[in-house]
């Protein structure tokens, strides 16, 4: 009897002991922002529901930060040594997260997994590539810019929708519509990102680029001084006040009907549908007989160096890539192409259109110093739209950006 | 005496306490980052010597954003002190319904600095702002101006929107040293035939004298170190139009992750505000040395 007990006290006691360790659950934290009000946070809830029961030994602690505050966030987590094992990064900051060895470099898990960029759209996927590694795989995108235009407006000054896709055709429109207290086009050149994506789409689509494969600045180029002076003469027919104006401020004039074209990406179809105005629009602008090229914009998926469940946020990122979850969880457009077409087909206008500029679109460059390099190129939108020549403004802003190398 | 001195240290052992951990350290930190090359790039400090002087010295933008800040300083506490006299002057008559004149005063002060700044960033809009509408109604300009985006334009745009959110800060300084004033010399001036004007320039402003200049050292080291109304109308554009110390160091360090010469911007800032209050002490230490012969 007693050495009954004994046996059973014995093996109760390592029953007990050794459960903690049997039922080892780990814990991730994952940090996303919140760019839209679209109700993301609940349905992202119920999909990391539906990820722990499929890995029960992994728990995910989301937070969720406001898009303002959140690169200094993340960056003071960083800095701090607290970051979290998965997080969100906004494409332009991949190449400083990388090169300060703060996230990790995901190629051989990839290719392990069978996630290669013909899964996503081209131009998302490499924007997580620096020096031929991968450090992120694409989460959600968007592409700067259409063209979304004034439907009324447009008939009224007989104006052809389909003329808006090239430089010619929107700069003649442009002039026809700037009146009576109307304007032609939404250009916008404040110190903010959106001047330099929309910017930039105009130097893509003239076959221009920013940085030349060796890192040097491409923008003194014949390409993209054109572009640049097809801007400044595109401004003429713009809101005054264009060097303080944001695309946020161009859409209030576009939904009060004074503006009749405004620059924006995908991700203003449902602001549109909630208004009462009647619109349309084009995949951006190229000259005659070339083709828009967008300016990408999204976030990739990326995992900290820090992380001791490095295997965990793998699998959790592989999960909120797949194409039956990446539609419920993003606020913009889903990354992996497929989930894509079934987002845009449920969700926006003219969904074939979307995903042809987003085939089409191009990242910005992947420098480890973007973010410098993105104020150069600010501080030249700035110069040209305050009538500054646009060769002298490209030429200023190469001086910076090669310093940058 | 000797316990009296320990009481006194003790009680002001929390106070300094907070202010070495809050102010102080990180004050040192900064002085000690200009020194070396930081960033979010190469976290780990690397001495420079004095090559981030150099290179802000030698860049063009510092030197805007000094007159930047010379112009701002004073502009903005010149009018703000102005007002703010004016302001209380007229809050210091038996008006009807002072009560509300005043809350009606102090409303701008009490708003945040953000609010107020999105406020004026309304109505500076070109297109839809009641600043332009008001001009163009009264014949005062012909087209609508860019008031926030014409780099001749844009740090008088936004001095003038400090201006009204800070004047009722000095407006209460001024009111309360005001209602100081000593009423028996204000009716012995009015009984020897002083007008109004007079008796302000020889009773009142005399009388008060103390309180101006302690006001106008203090709103200049406030000022100085404003932030919010100039980030939020302009982040310091078109260009660097608007650039003073704190929005350049902001930029620099958060907005570009360059924080040695962040930090090389914070130590310049803190030169000139150390100036600034030696002048704040030398004045209030005048004012107490008066005090106490009176």
């Amino acid at each position: 009897m007693a050495r009954s007990l004994m046996t059973t006290l014995f093996l109760g006691t390592a029953l007990l002991s050794a459960s903690p360790v049997l039922a080892e659950e780990i814990t991730l934290q994952f940090w996303d922002n919140q760019q839209t009000e679209s109700g993301l946070s609940d349905v992202q809830k119920a999909a990391v529901e539906r990820f722990m029961k499929e890995n029960p030994d992994i728990k995910i602690e989301v937070t969720t930060v406001p898009y303002p505050e959140y690169q200094q966030r993340l960056l003071t987590a960083v800095q701090g040594g607290n970051a979290p094992d998965i997080a969100t990064l906004d494409q332009i900051w991949v190449g400083a997260f990388a090169k300060a060895g703060a996230v990790s470099d995901l190629t051989e898990e990839a290719a392990a997994a069978g996630l290669a960029r013909d899964g996503f759209f081209g131009g998302a996927w490499d924007s997580a590539v620096l020096d031929g590694k991968l450090y992120g795989i694409p989460f959600n995108v968007d592409v700067w810019q259409f063209s979304y235009y004034n439907k009324a407006l447009l008939d009224a000054a007989k104006v052809d929708p389909a003329r808006l896709g090239t430089f010619e055709g929107l700069k003649a429109a442009a002039e026809k519509l700037t009146a009576d207290g109307k304007f032609g086009v939404g250009l916008f050149g404040h110190k903010g990102e959106d001047t330099v994506v929309v910017g930039d789409s105009f130097i893509f689509s003239n076959g221009g680029r920013i940085l030349n494969d060796d890192g040097s600045c491409a923008l003194t180029e014949a390409p993209a001084v054109e572009a640049l002076t097809y801007l400044q003469e595109l401004s003429k027919f713009a809101p005054g006040g264009i060097l303080n104006a944001s695309s946020g401020d161009m859409r209030e004039l576009f939904l009060n009907g004074s503006l009749a074209v405004e620059f924006w990406p995908a991700l203003e179809q449902p602001t549109l549908k909630k208004s009462s105005l009647s619109w349309g629009f084009v995949n951006g602008t190229a000259p005659e007989g070339k083709t828009p090229v967008g300016t990408f914009g999204g976030w990739n998926l990326a995992v900290f160096e820090t992380s001791q469940h490095k295997e965990a946020a793998w699998k959790f990122i592989q999960f909120m890539v797949r194409e039956d979850v990446n539609g419920d969880v993003v606020d913009l457009i889903p990354a992996n192409k497929k989930a894509a077409e079934a987002f845009l087909t449920k969700n926006r206008q003219e969904p074939q259109a979307i995903m042809t500029h987003l085939d089409n679109a191009r990242a910005r460059p992947l420098s480890p110093r973007y973010l410098e390099l993105a104020d150069a190129q600010v501080a030249m939108f700035q110069d040209i739209y305050a009538g500054g020549k646009p060769a002298d403004a490209a030429a200023k802003a190469c001086d910076v950006i090669n310093t940058l190398k | 005496m000797r316990q009296d001195r320990r009481l006194h240290w003790l009680l002001l052992a929390p106070a300094l306490l907070l202010m070495a951990v809050m102010l102080y350290y990180p004050m040192v930190g900064t002085v000690y980052e200009s020194f070396h090359e930081t960033s979010f790039l190469n976290p780990g400090p690397k001495f420079a010597g004095l090559a981030l002087y150099r290179r802000v010295l030698s860049d063009g933008t510092f030197t805007e954003v000094l007159l930047n800040s010379i112009v701002w300083t004073l502009g903005v506490v010149l009018l703000q002190n102005i007002f703010g006299f004016l302001a209380a002057l007229l809050l210091n008559q038996n008006l009807p319904m002072q009560g509300v004149l005043r809350a009606i005063v102090l409303l701008p002060f009490i708003l945040p600095g953000v609010v107020a700044a999105i406020l004026w960033r309304f109505m500076y809009d070109p297109q839809l702002g009641l600043v332009n509408s008001l001009l163009l109604q009264a014949g005062l300009i012909e087209n609508s101006v860019a008031w926030l985006a014409d780099s001749r334009m844009a740090m008088a745009s936004v001095i003038v929107a400090a201006v009204w959110k800070g004047f009722p800060f000095s407006m209460l300084i001024y009111l309360a040293a005001l209602q100081n004033v000593d009423k028996s010399q204000i009716e012995a001036a009015m009984l020897d035939g002083a007008g109004p004007v007079r008796r302000l320039i020889d009773v009142t402003l005399p009388a008060i004298r103390d309180v101006i200049v302690v006001n106008i050292v203090l709103t200049l080291i406030l000022t100085f170190n404003y932030f919010d109304i100039i980030w939020v109308l302009t982040k310091g554009g078109p260009q660097s139009a608007t650039h003073i110390f704190p929005t350049k160091i902001f930029e620099t360090g958060f907005g570009q992750f360059r924080f040695g010469e962040a930090a090389t911007y914070g130590v310049f800032s803190i030169l000139v505000l150390s100036v600034l209050v030696a002048l704040y002490a030398i004045v209030q230490g005048g004012a107490n040395r008066r005090r106490a012969a009176a």
